[in-house]
Parts: C-alpha cells; sequence; structure tokens
C-alpha cells in the first residue's frame, strides 16, 4: 500500500494531474482507429476513461490541458503476441500437451522488455506460451503499467487465451528427441486425441453434474484434472484460441479441426501464407496476427511475402500486426507504416493493424484499442505521423495515467524508479527459428 | 502442394527471364543505352538536393547531373519523366550475409561461418556466394544495389569479404571486389565454451596476437626463402611455385592471408559490441599497425569520445540492438548520431535484434538509416551512412555511392523519402540498366493476388 501512495506521488508530479483530475489534450490530429483522423482534435479523460472527442469537449475548467499542437494522438499500441517479460519460461516443452501451463505464473513486471516496449508506445500485451507445444499454455493479458505492481499490470477480466502451435516447432522439439510429434501428422493427430480425451473427461462432469442436479447425494465429484479441463474449457468455448500456423495446408488443417470438435480460433498467428487461402479462412471469423516483412527464417517461412496482411484483409481477414520480438514491439507503429508500403493499407487501416485489430484478437476490444467516448484512456502523442520511421513516442497514458513521457529525466517512466530485471536478448519464440 | 508451387514458380520464373532476354544471374546482362530521368527530386548526397533535376546516364555510368534546363539532354536519350519521384544513388548496405544463406534455419543453404578454428583468414567468401539467391532481387526492390558480404561472426577472424553489385549476369560480374576487408571478431561469441582454448577473452586475445606474430615471421621466412637461389638438385619442386626463389618452400595460405592487412593495405572490420572489447580490440590493432573500421559498437556509449579520438570509421548497428536492462530506451538508437556530432564516419546496416537478420532483411536499410534520424542523426549524414561513407570505407568513393557524373549508375527512383517506411521504390537502375521490379515474392503476390 506504502508502495502504491509513494508511485502516486512521484506520478502525479511528472503528470502535473492527480488520479481523479480530468485531462485534456488538444489541438492534435487523432487517429480514432474507429472512426477516422481528426484534424485539430481534442480528447478528454476523465476518471481513466474517454469522456469525450471531437473538434472541441465538454471538460471541465479544473482539467489538466495538455497541447499537442503539431502532434499525433493514437490509441495506444496493442501487440497480440508477444513473449515478454516470461523469463527462460517461455515453454514448458517437456511434453507436447501442457495446456494448463498458466503464463501469468512467469510474468516478471520488472522485466526491461516492458519498459522499451512501453517507450515505443505499447500499452496492451498478450504474453503468450511458446510454440514448442502443440497445445501450449494458457496467455496473460498485461496493461503495460510499468512501475506498478504485477498484480495492477493485469488486464482486469480480460478473456482467457490458449496457445496452440503447428508446423515446424513442435515437430523439431520432439522429434530430435525420437518423440512424437515428429511429423505434421504427428502434431495434428494429438490435437485430436487430445480432445478425444477431453470429452471423456467431460462426460464425466456431466453425468456427475446431472446426478447433482437431480438430488443424488452419493454422486460423488470425478477427480478435477487440470490438463482435462483446460482442453474441456477449450471445448465448451470458454478459451480464446490463438494458433501459431505458418502453411496455407495447416490454416485449413487447423479450422477443419476446430470445426470437428466444435470450437473458434480467435486468430492465427504467423500465418504467414494467409495470402493464399484468406478467401476460405474469412467466412470463419478467425483473424490473423502477422509480422509486417519477415521471411525465410525458415522453410515454412519461405514462402511469406510482406503484401501477406493487406491481401489477407482485402480478402475479408481481420489483421493485426504483432511482434513476437522485445525488439519489434518497440516499433509497431512502423510495421503497421509498411503497409501503405506493402499494398497500399489506407492510415486508418494501417493503424487498426496495431490497435483495434489486436484488441478484438486479445477480446479486449470493447475497452480499449481506439479513441471512442468510454473506453479506456490508452492514448500515445507521438511527435510527428506515428506510421513514418520519424516516430517517436512522446506521452503514454494508461487508464489516463502518464507511465512515459519522453522529456522527464531519466528513464521517462513517473511510476518507475528502480532497478529493472533481465538481460538484453531476443525475446523472439518464433521469428529466429527457437 | 507446398513443393509442388515452388517448383511451378521457379518454372514460371525462369520463362519470365526468358522472355526479356535476361537469362542470368541477376538480371542486368545488358548495358544501357541513354536515360534522362527528368523531373525528379535528386538527393545526390555528395552535392545537396536538386529540386527539379535531370539525370543523364549512358554507357552505365552517370553521364550529367544538375537542374532542368542547365543539362543538355541527348536527342536520343530515352525520357524517364520523374515528376514527383525522389531520385538517389543506389543504397550500400556495409554487412549482410546475401549470397550466403537462403533459408535460415536450414544449414545446408549456408556457408556462413567455418567454425573449426577460430583464425581463419584464408576463407574467401567469393568462394561461397551464391549469385543466383532468391534474397538479391528482395533487396535490390527496395533500391539496395550493393553490398559487403560477411561471414558470420564466429571466429576471431572469420575471413575475407566481397563487395557486389545486385544485378549481373553471374558471379564474377556482380563481385566488384574480392577479399576487400578482412572480417574479425572480438567478444563473448568467439570463445570456445567448456574445456578447448580458447574460453576466455585473455585467450582470444593472445591467440590472435600469436597469429599476426606467426604472419610478420612467415613473411619474413617467405621474403628471405625467395631471394635464395634455386637449388639445381631440387627436380620434386612445385612447379606452380614462384619462377624465383627457393621452390620447395611450402606457401601458408592462412598466414599469407593476413599480409595485405598487416601491411595496412586493406581494412580488417571488427565486429564487437562493448566499450571494454572495444579498447581491447584497440590495443592489438595499434601494435599491428591495422586499418581498422569498427562493426555494431551497439554498447559503448561510454567510450564514444575515445572511439572518435581514434578516428577509425564505424558501422555502428543495427540500430535495433537492444539496450542493457536499467539503460534508457534509447541508448542505442541515440548512436549514430552521438558519433557522427563527434566526427566519427559512420555507416549504418541492416541487420535486426531478435529477427531474421543479415540477409532477409537487407531491404529495411533505409529505414535503419531514418530511425537513426528520428534519433537526432542529420538527414544528409543518415543517407550518407547508407551511400557514400559506404563506398568511401570500402575503397568504392570514386565510382559509387553519390549522383556525380563519372560514377556508375545506381539510381533508385522512389514516390517519397528514401528513408521513410511508407515510401514505394519505383525504378531501380544497376549501371544504367532498368531492373525488373520482380523478386520471388512479387511472383508469389501475383500469383495469388488474381
Amino acid at each position: 500500500m506504502l508502495s502504491v501512495v509513494t508511485a502516486c506521488l512521484s506520478a502525479c508530479v511528472a503528470a502535473g494531474q492527480t488520479a481523479n483530475q480530468d485531462l485534456v489534450i488538444r489541438n492534435a490530429t487523432v487517429m480514432t482507429a474507429s472512426h477516422g483522423t481528426l484534424q485539430n482534435g481534442s480528447v478528454w479523460v476523465h476518471d481513466g476513461k474517454i469522456a469525450g472527442v471531437g473538434a472541441s469537449v465538454d471538460a471541465p475548467a479544473t482539467a489538466v490541458v495538455v497541447d499537442a499542437t503539431g502532434k499525433y494522438l493514437t490509441p495506444g499500441i496493442i501487440d497480440p503476441h508477444s513473449h515478454s517479460a516470461l523469463g527462460n519460461d517461455v515453454n514448458e516443452a517437456t511434453s507436447p500437451v501442457t495446456p494448463s501451463m498458466m503464463m501469468i505464473d512467469a510474468f516478471d513486471n520488472r522485466d526491461a522488455a516492458l519498459y522499451d516496449a512501453l517507450a515505443g508506445g505499447v500499452t496492451t500485451e498478450l504474453l503468450l506460451h511458446g510454440s514448442a507445444n502443440v497445445i501450449g499454455g494458457q496467455a496473460v493479458v498485461i496493461k503495460n503499467k510499468f512501475g506498478l505492481s504485477r498484480d495492477a499490470m493485469i488486464f482486469p477480466n480480460a478473456p482467457q487465451s490458449i496457445k496452440f502451435a503447428s508446423g515446424e516447432n513442435p515437430k523439431r522439439v520432439y522429434g530430435s528427441r525420437n518423440q512424437l510429434p515428429s511429423t505434421r501428422m504427428g502434431n495434428f493427430e494429438i490435437m485430436r486425441q487430445s480432445f478425444e480425451d477431453a470429452k471423456v473427461y467431460m462426460a464425466g462432469w456431466d453425468a456427475y453434474n446431472a446426478k447433482v442436479a437431480k438430488g443424488d447425494k452419493s454422486a460423488v465429484a470425478p477427480k478435477v484434472d487440470l490438463k482435462l479441463e483446460a482442453l474441456a474449457n477449450v471445448l465448451r468455448g470458454k478459451l480464446y484460441v490463438q494458433i501459431h500456423c505458418y502453411r496455407a495446408d495447416e490454416l485449413l488443417t487447423e479450422e477443419a479441426i476446430a470445426k470437428e470438435y466444435g470450437y473458434k480460433i480467435r486468430a492465427f498467428h504467423h500465418g504467414l501464407e494467409m495470402y493464399k487461402v484468406a478467401g476460405q479462412i474469412a467466412p470463419t471469423g478467425t483473424a490473423l496476427a502477422t509480422f509486417s516483412d519477415w521471411w525465410g527464417y525458415k522453410d515454412e517461412a519461405w514462402d511469406a511475402i510482406p503484401w501477406n496482411a493487406v491481401m489477407s484483409m482485402r480478402a475479408g481477414v481481420r489483421v493485426a500486426l504483432k511482434s513476437d520480438s522485445n525488439d519489434h514491439i518497440r516499433r509497431l507503429n512502423q510495421e503497421a507504416g509498411k503497409m501503405v508500403h506493402y499494398g497500399g493499407a489506407t492510415e486508418d487501416e494501417a493503424i487498426r493493424m496495431v490497435t483495434l485489430n489486436p484488441a478484438w484478437i486479445i477480446g479486449v476490444d470493447d475497452r480499449t484499442g481506439s479513441i471512442d467516448v468510454g473506453k479506456d484512456a490508452d492514448l500515445v502523442i507521438w511527435n510527428v505521423d506515428p506510421l513514418s520511421t520519424y516516430a517517436r513516442a512522446e506521452k503514454v497514458y494508461i487508464d489516463g495515467d502518464l507511465f512515459f513521457d519522453m522529456a522527464a529525466p531519466g528513464f521517462g517512466t513517473p511510476h518507475f524508479s528502480g532497478v529493472m530485471h533481465g538481460a538484453p536478448g531476443e525475446g523472439s519464440e518464433d521469428g529466429d527459428g527457437d | 502442394m507446398h513443393n509442388h508451387f515452388r517448383t511451378a514458380s521457379i518454372a514460371l520464373a525462369a520463362l519470365a527471364l526468358l522472355a526479356c532476354g535476361q537469362l542470368s544471374a541477376q538480371s542486368g546482362a545488358k548495358k544501357s543505352g541513354t536515360i534522362a530521368i527528368t523531373g525528379g527530386k535528386l538527393l545526390t548526397v555528395s552535392h545537396g538536393t536538386i529540386e527539379n533535376g535531370v539525370l543523364i546516364l549512358s554507357d552505365g555510368k552517370i553521364a550529367a547531373v544538375g537542374e532542368a534546363g542547365k543539362v543538355t539532354v541527348p536527342s536520343d536519350a530515352t525520357i524517364v519523366d520523374a515528376r514527383g519521384l525522389t531520385v538517389y544513388p543506389g543504397l550500400i548496405d556495409p554487412d549482410t550475409a546475401l549470397g550466403l544463406m537462403e533459408v535460415g534455419s536450414d544449414p545446408y543453404t549456408s556457408d556462413l561461418s567455418e567454425p573449426s578454428d577460430e583464425i581463419m583468414p584464408h576463407m574467401h567468401v567469393y568462394d561461397a556466394f551464391h549469385a543466383e539467391t532468391e534474397l538479391i532481387p528482395v533487396a535490390r526492390l527496395n533500391g539496395v544495389t550493393n553490398a559487403v558480404v560477411a561471414p558470420a561472426e564466429e571466429d576471431s577472424i572469420a575471413g575475407q569479404d566481397i563487395f557486389i553489385q545486385l544485378a549481373g549476369r553471374d558471379r564474377d560480374a556482380m563481385i566488384l571486389g574480392r577479399d576487400i576487408a578482412l572480417s574479425m571478431n572480438f567478444g563473448s561469441d568467439q570463445r570456445r565454451h567448456g574445456s578447448q582454448f580458447p574460453s576466455t577473452r585473455m585467450g582470444l586475445i593472445t591467440q590472435l596476437r600469436q597469429s599476426l606474430l606467426d604472419a610478420q615471421h612467415y613473411e619474413a621466412t617467405r621474403d628471405a626463402a625467395m631471394k635464395k637461389p634455386e637449388k639445381a638438385d631440387n627436380k620434386s619442386a612445385d612447379k606452380s611455385g614462384d619462377k624465383d626463389g627457393d621452390k620447395s618452400f611450402q606457401r601458408d595460405l592462412k598466414l599469407e592471408a593476413l599480409l595485405p592487412y598487416l601491411h595496412g593495405q586493406r581494412p580488417v572490420v571488427v565486429g564487437v559490441y562493448e566499450g571494454y572489447d572495444v579498447e581491447s580490440f584497440m590495443k592489438v590493432a595499434q601494435e599491428f599497425h591495422l586499418k581498422v573500421i569498427l562493426n555494431h559498437v551497439t554498447r559503448t556509449q561510454e567510450i564514444l569520445d575515445e572511439i572518435a579520438a581514434w578516428k577509425v570509421p564505424v558501422i555502428v548497428g543495427p540500430i535495433y540492438d537492444l539496450p542493457r536492462p536499467n539503460e534508457r530506451y534509447d541508448a542505442v538508437y541515440t548512436l549514430p548520431a552521438e558519433l557522427a556530432k563527434r566526427g566519427v564516419k559512420i555507416a549504418i546496416c541492416s541487420g535486426e535484434a531478435g529477427g531474421p537478420g543479415g540477409a532477409h532483411a537487407v531491404r529495411n536499410l533505409p529505414y535503419s538509416a531514418g530511425f537513426a534520424v528520428a534519433y537526432g542523426l542529420p538527414y544528409d549524414e543518415a543517407l550518407k551512412a547508407i551511400t557514400l561513407n559506404v563506398a568511401e570505407m570500402y575503397g568504392f568513393g570514386d565510382t559509387l555511392g553519390s549522383l556525380d557524373v563519372g560514377k556508375t549508375a545506381n539510381v533508385v527512383l522512389a514516390n517519397g523519402d528514401p528513408l521513410d517506411v511508407r515510401t514505394d521504390v519505383k525504378q531501380v537502375y544497376i549501371e544504367g540498366v532498368a531492373q525488373p521490379m520482380v523478386s520471388r515474392q512479387t511472383r508469389l503476390r501475383d500469383e495469388y493476388g488474381k
């Protein structure tokens, strides 16, 4: 409690406001991500939420005013695929099926990678299990409130996501040990068998619950099995399924298996060959979280083209860009800018790929990802157009509170002081083939 | 399906090349006629910006450059209307693995380094350079026309680099310079872990020093042997050896490879990251009078004045290298600006931290330079750092790197600022030949975009 109070005091000095004080950012070029760009727009923040946006806002006279003349304002950048702040605990690569692993158990809220991302305007991240396992663990969604406690950084009431993986990574990890899977056949058969097991488990619980409902006091509850429970929750539709998948044929197989077992895939991650089958995938509603222009780092990335995102979007797939990297997470705005070059995305479309669309993939698009009244005040002020190479995040607000200020001394983090953790590392789970 | 399609696309590519009459390693086989690029904004690099310029390309060279109205357009010239476009010299990446790797994770497609020993100066990149690599057209499409190709950084002395042009009928046409520099490295990545020597920085340095001493001794021995009159009874001597001197003298290619560098005839390019490693290495370099180009230096914030005092050129980056924990987030972003401010001649390379760098990301070279501008590097310096400065560091300053009369006609036309991620390159000329703006990736795009 004491530390929270201290943090707040220092924040208040740096931000020139108190947590409850209203904030108005005015005269900015406001890229809303949901309803176009406003020139000379103002945004009013009240109680951590966006209370007004437009040419003028009805903020009280007591509000702190930030003049953003000549600057750009966007929603906070959202990364739907990060392994930051998980130390060396990205993969529980001891079994190809580990759905009960909870990434929150490895989350280190003082990892320097969070700070580096914050300085790049990133306000929300989906921290995923790696891709060593066909069925990996369950993700944690964070708000990048660097300097606050671990609990304060967890995105409240965000949907629970689970990570699946196909293709080269699982077959390499287990194949190199002469274990199943060592092929794509093995990958997919493990999935099917897992869901068969889960169905039996669910039937046991359904039978028990039915007995209890009938008043049968002698009914004995089946054993809670964390692994099968997690798989059952996939079949029950309680988990957002996020699938690491590269090749066109595998995208189709994943959809077929999802259909067979009755669950929805929230998004394909990487999906570098989506452009080949986007017309078939679009009707399923599954989104794509992809790289802008990574290619060639492994065989299943050999057909990657930088037009993938825009081509898939034009075919009706909801597309986000993601980092999968402690480096790229710092400049996702530029990755979005590349989409103007590769395929002619409009500025609106490009900005959505790193804000509203990743928010949808995570399942928090009703709360963040655009500049709309009622949404969390997750906002970034940029020196120039954020889609240009020259953009720097100058101020980053999360829930209306200033968490990064380029002009502030030291780290520029009003809420953080002390020692960061972590070694400079790549934080890339897939991109480098590991 | 996957592999079938690949076969199909390769066949398609071959057809396309045949159709163009350019069956060659990397197109560009034909010499150009005379081309007049008119109305564009010329970024000359060497003498400022010309808002409404004319550039004449003739016989593969730049024949004229200047303001519209002040340059005579030859009557036989093909006119290229560049109004609304930016025209600039082809970009040069100072540190790539182009032609040494194809699929990143597949060692069978890579010839990146020879890790059996730390001292491998006799490894010549030209022996492995794969001219037909699919990576070159991808880089060329974003305006990169030349590059240094160097081995990976696993050895203290990894081998000798080449300087390439990203077009040409075959390997020999594409390699503009062989053994242009010695690729060296010092830091924590070259040591052999476990029980093998060298397992420490002390080991690495002493091994390096011994190798250089051995090379000096070798040279003295060789020179002495060459001066001796030939022995009449030496029938078994190697007939291919020197005409004069002792034909029984056995050449040591490894030590011999070091001699041009010990004489300061060509640069050594040292991959080094930490400030204290730079200091350790420079002691050896000064002891042996090596002509040093520093590479990377991304953790040298505390010795920038020292680096400037050495008056050595620096390839700085990748700019995307991560700062150490508890460093400010822009500790690396600001390095190009900080070095340039101190008068250091800098080049910028394309690598990326964490991503597939070195070869697949060469097309992102201009964005690295642009990012340095975002963090304080003057724009003109940034453009130089990926053109003229690189050419000069490697001995190509007279022929490449700027829009000047007499230089090779490597020219790029783009629809905006070359350093901005949103900009689209419209046409690349290499030796005055308009390059086909296609790659394996554009063919996939067009095939599936129908």
